[in-house]
This record gives C-alpha cells, structure tokens and sequence, in this order.
C-alpha cells in the first residue's frame, strides 16, 4: 500500500495557494480565529458554477480542480474526500430558514448543499467524474480514513490514480459554539507564538488540502505516502507507544529512519503534554517541527501537514517559520506526522521520498 | 403588471444569487431555462419557494410550472391571475 503523489494543493490560512513561495511570508494573526486565505475563484472556477456555492465548497473545489490541472489528469479514477463538519455554513442557514419561515417550505440549496458528501459531489459534477466517490465523516480521523480508504482503492481496484482530499471550515457560529466550549485561548495571542504560551486552549482553524496520488511514480512527484495508521482513544502513553512500535515494526522502519517528525501540537499546554511524552520517549532525538501555529486546529489539520510534508521532501527544505534554524540541513527522506485531536482521535501518516 | 415584473426580477436575482447579472439584464420575455438565463432545475425548486413565500402561491400541478416559469412575464400572469382567484 504505497502511492505516489503527484500533485498536492492546499488552502489554507497561509499563502498555500497559486504556487507562492514555500511558507517564506507567513501570514501573523492575533486573535484565536485562522481564516483561510481565499484566491479569486472565479479564475478557478467557472463563474456560472459558483453561485450557489459556500466558502468550504469553493476552498475544495478549487484546490480539486488545481490538484488535478497540476497533475495533468482530467478524470481521475475515484475521489475521496473526508470532513469532520462538512457544509457547516449551508447547515446553518438551512436550520436558521427553516426557523425564521415557521417550518415553511424553505429554500432547497442550502439543505441539497449541507450534505458532507456535497464537495465530493460537486467536484464529480464538474468534471463528469461517474467513478468511485466516497466521504468519510469521523471526526479527526476523517482525513486519515479517507487516506487509508485511497490507498486501499489503489492497491485492489486497479486504479490508476485517485483524488483524495481535506476540508474543514470555521463559521461565525460554529466558532462561537466551539469558543464557548473552552477550546480556544481566552487571550490574544500572535499564531507565530502559539507554542511560547503555555497555557489553556488552542487557535481555531480550517482549509482544504488535495492530493493526486498515482500507483505508479514519475519524476514529477513530490513524495510517497507509505502508511497510514489511526487509534482511538488509546488509554495511556505506554499504549500509544506500543501502538507507534507495531505501526513502524509492520513497515520495517527504525526510528532512526526518521529524519523529522511534524507533531501536532496546538499550544494548549494539557493537549501537547502528549506529545512531550512521546519526544521524551520513543520520539527522543528525532528532529521535530509543528504546523499549527500555521493553520490552526481544526480535525482535519493533518491534510495541511500532508501538504507540508510533501513540499518538505521534494524541495528538501524546511522553511524558517517551521525551523528556525534548529534542525541541520541534512536529506530528508522519511517523515512521520504524528497527531492528536481532542486525545481522541491519534494518526500516524508515514510519508517518503520517491 | 409592470411593477410586479420588476419586483419578480430583483428577487430572483437575490434568490437565486446570480453574479454579474442584474434584474435590467432579464428581458420580460427571455426563457429563463433552456439557454435563456441558463438556470436548471434546483432552480426551479427555488422558484417555487420564492412563489410560496413572497406570494403565498403554490404551485400544485407539476405540468403548470412548466408554463409558469417560462419568463417572467408568465410568472407575472400567474401570479397577478391567483391573486385575483383568491380574491
């Protein structure tokens, strides 16, 4: 089960999109909210398909349409997609309508389009993709599920290739709801200093992050996805440790192979004791990096680690907003993202160079 | 007539979220399916919300909204016809 990946496109609340430099003008934000940065869709998109459609579907379908345009692929053989929340903007305003009409008949598109499985849709649509089309909904392993479920359909369906991608967004609602819920710093804090903070709550995220991955390589491709694994709700740090053992063990990796981990740490000082655990542990001496402070927390975070990683490795450099100068210089081959969300749901996702 | 043809244009510009076309741009006559302002069928569905809520109309038999929603001019007649039914 390993695939290729041959194009890889994100947008994300860093300037991902459009092929700007690598992460070298990161974008600063001072308050517990990431809003994606948006292109102009409509060269993008055709503008007579984007009237109905919602900011997360926008953010996906474009990414979608530049991931397949990168890899020179008009139609792939499956696409798969996988959110937490899914169309959480339609959700809103199709309950909001059904209350403010009295139960009424209300406006259909945005009950069609608060579907999760909207954006895969609506990318088959437009490119008259009929194949194999699926969403997975779980929470923080919906990426992880979706990756695996694309693996699995390149491996048993000779597939040729496949679009598999990620999508979560913030509302003015939902962002409420979660902020009251205690997830977020109560402070202002600049995201480029989320991990000097050392206290409760995290930053709130969102993005959409594609890839087209092929079963067989080329000189074009940017890395490999080797494995994918999830655990939920592991007990105890030696669980998880025994869990991380078996997941390289069953691909014949080393630690020492790894030559740099992406963690998912969030700034929230209980959330990434986590992760200090693991680098005291098993992880010691491997070469680290966080990408939060970069997109924010959101379930489906660990498609826009997906998207560093790969960048990472083709380009063979780790931008300074991500280093700092720590980590030598060295060739990286191999590398592990390694992520919680809420301890509920943890991902490995080994990925390597071609 | 002519007032409620106008007032029909701008809500379906607003309802139906059409970009860069404004309500002069939609002739009173001009199909608004099969090529005319190039809706399709979720649109119609829309437009029997539109009819239901700004109008308090429905539209009961399926083969009515076919004449209905030719152009606006006959969702004006429709319209102008059942309010004078109701009355």
């Amino acid at each position: 089960m390993k695939a290729y990946i041959r194009s890889a496109i994100a947008i994300s609340p860093q300037k991902t999109f459009n092929n700007p430099a690598f992460l070298d003008d990161p974008a600063e934000y001072r308050n517990s909210r990431l809003t994606s940065i948006e292109p102009d869709y409509s060269e993008a998109i055709d503008p007579r398909s984007i009237r109905r459609m919602s900011r997360i579907i926008k953010m996906s379908v474009a990414s979608a349409l530049a991931c397949l345009k990168d890899a020179g692929i008009a139609n792939p053989d499956a696409i798969v997609t996988g959110t937490a929340y899914g169309c959480l903007e339609d959700t809103g305003l199709f309950l909001t309508n059904i209350i403010q009409e009295n139960e009424e008949p209300v406006t259909p598109v945005a009950f069609v389009q608060s579907t999760h499985n909207t954006i895969g849709a609506q990318i088959a649509l437009l490119i008259k993709c009929s194949r194999y089309n699926n969403t997975f909904v779980s929470g923080g392993a919906s990426f992880e599920n979706a990756l695996q479920d694309a693996l699995m359909f390149l491996s048993e369906n000779n597939a040729a290739n496949l679009l598999v991608g990620a999508m979560d967004e913030i509302t003015d609602m939902s962002h409420v709801v979660l902020s009251r819920l205690g997830l977020y710093k109560r402070q202002p804090v600049s995201n480029l200093n989320l991990f000097d903070t050392n206290s409760k709550g995290t930053i709130n995220g969102e993005g959409a992050a594609f890839f087209l991955l092929t079963n067989t390589s080329s000189p074009n491709d940017l890395a490999c996805i080797d494995a994918v694994a999830t655990f939920y709700k592991p007990e105890a740090a030696t669980e998880l440790r025994q869990l991380i053992d078996s997941f390289l063990v069953s691909g014949s990796i080393n630690y020492s192979d790894i030559d740099l981990l992406i963690l998912g740490n969030n700034g929230d000082s209980k959330n990434d004791e986590i992760y200090s655990q693991l680098q005291q542990s098993v992880f010691n001496g491997i070469p680290s990096i966080n990408y939060k402070h970069l997109c924010g927390e959101y379930p489906t975070s660990t498609g826009f680690a997906a998207w560093l990683a790969a960048n990472i490795i083709k380009q063979n450099n780790i931008p300074v907003v991500l280093n700092q100068g720590k980590i030598p210089k060295n060739k990286i081959n191999k590398i592990l993202i390694y992520n919680h969300y809420q301890n509920i749901y943890h991902s490995l996702i080994l990925m390597s160079s071609c | 007539m002519d007032q409620l043809i106008a007032d029909l244009k701008g809500q379906i510009v607003v309802q139906l979220k059409l970009k860069n076309i404004k309500r002069e741009d939609i002739g009173d006559d001009q199909p608004l399916f099969g090529g005319g302002l190039g809706l399709d069928s979720l649109d119609v569905l829309e437009l029997i919300v539109l009819l239901k809520q700004k109008y308090n109309l429905r539209i009961s038999n399926p083969e009515d909204g076919l004449k209905v929603f030719q152009s606006v001019r006959t969702m004006a007649e429709f319209i102008t016809a059942n309010r004078v039914q109701n009355m």
